[in-house]
């Protein structure tokens, strides 16, 4: 099970049918919902300075647009892989299929790519059980659809 | 994980048996039950159940107000196309009307030129159909001058050759002076008609 899961998404509503898949496949002891990449720039900003290992969380779930912020979740993983170090496991949950985009997101170092839709635990199921991969850097990068 | 002491697990059994309220959330994957407490470990359960029915129950009505905010979505935004293309259709039809109210007003102005023209045309028509007239009675009345004229020298002629030669010839004599009484009168006649047309001709050319 994943202690510390974070998800950064726009729609709040998603927020809960989340939380509630995760809690139903038993996926993560804690889940913290953020609405904007503003927000969780801010938090890695703090919690990076003074100990790059402290309070972060265990895995980090993007949305690709994430509306009303300053920038896009390729943007914000760029972000927490190269100026955060680089402790998480972290990939996209979005409901675009975009090739360019999925391209764009490897590059800047994201291990998976979650198609959301309405039926998201089967997805949510399939990606704890390669958890473990993505936490020990040896599952390649893969999209859940 | 968190094992409960045995005030706490009295507690909670407690409070489940009398106002029916159970643990819930995250923090019951913490608690574990002491070794060989079958009543906790069932009470655990039991939380665990309740836990998952309501997230299952939440899940469900989340993801259907999920869905039919998508579909809400879709319908405003097929609203928004929808309103754009009436805004864009509205507004070629108010060129369109404009076009024609241009058009119609360049129709007017080349009527009203081509109604000019006509009427110019049939001005300058009418001054040639009264020039050509003007000119015709100018000629007869020329040739009528002419045998006027003639008629009179002749008759003239005539009528001296028969005076100085000392002739008496009454019916010469009649003649010239009908004749000449005729067209002294014609030609005056002839000459008023002329001067009146030339008179009422350039009144109107004015």
């Amino acid at each position: 099970m994943i202690d510390t899961l974070m998800l950064i998404d726009d729609e709040n509503l998603f927020h809960l049918v989340f939380e509630d898949a995760c809690s139903l496949l038993d996926m993560a002891l804690s889940i913290e919902a953020l609405d904007s990449s503003d927000e969780a720039d801010k938090k890695f900003k703090e919690w990076f300075p003074d100990d790059p290992d402290h309070e972060r969380p265990d895995c980090v779930f993007v949305d690709l647009n994430i509306i009303g912020s300053s920038f896009d979740g390729i943007e914000m993983i760029r972000k927490i892989n190269y100026d955060y170090g680089d402790g998480v496991v972290i990939g996209i949950i979005s409901s675009s299929q975009d090739e360019f985009e999925i391209e764009k997101a490897k590059k800047v170092g994201a291990q998976f790519w979650i198609i959301k839709s309405d039926d998201i635990e089967p997805r949510l199921e399939e990606f704890k059980e390669d958890y473990e991969g993505y936490k020990n850097k040896t599952a390649p990068f893969k999209i859940y659809k | 994980m968190i094992e409960v002491t045995e005030h706490t697990r009295n507690v909670l059994l407690d409070v489940a048996k009398k106002k029916k309220i159970y643990v819930e959330g995250s923090f019951l994957k913490l608690l574990k039950a002491p070794k060989g407490d079958k009543e906790f470990e069932e009470y655990l359960k039991v939380c665990k159940e309740k836990d998952i029915t309501a997230r299952r129950k939440r899940l469900e009505v989340t993801k259907q107000v999920q869905s039919q905010n998508k579909e809400l979505e879709a319908a405003a935004k097929e609203n928004d196309r929808i309103n754009k293309q009436l805004s864009k259709s509205l507004e070629e039809t108010e060129r369109a009307m404009e076009d024609a109210r241009n058009a119609e007003r360049e129709a007017m102005i080349a009527k009203a030129e081509a109604e000019k023209l006509r009427d110019d045309a049939m001005e300058d028509l009418d001054t040639l159909q009264k020039r050509t007239q003007f000119e015709l009675i100018g000629k007869i009345v020329k040739f009528a001058l002419y045998i006027i004229a003639g008629v009179g020298i002749l008759t003239t002629t005539l009528f001296g050759w028969t005076l100085m030669t000392g002739q008496e010839n009454p019916i010469l004599e009649s003649t010239w002076s009908n004749l000449f009484g005729i067209l002294l009168t014609n030609s005056f006649s002839i000459i008023g008609t002329i001067m009146g047309v030339k008179y009422a001709t350039e009144g109107k050319g004015n």
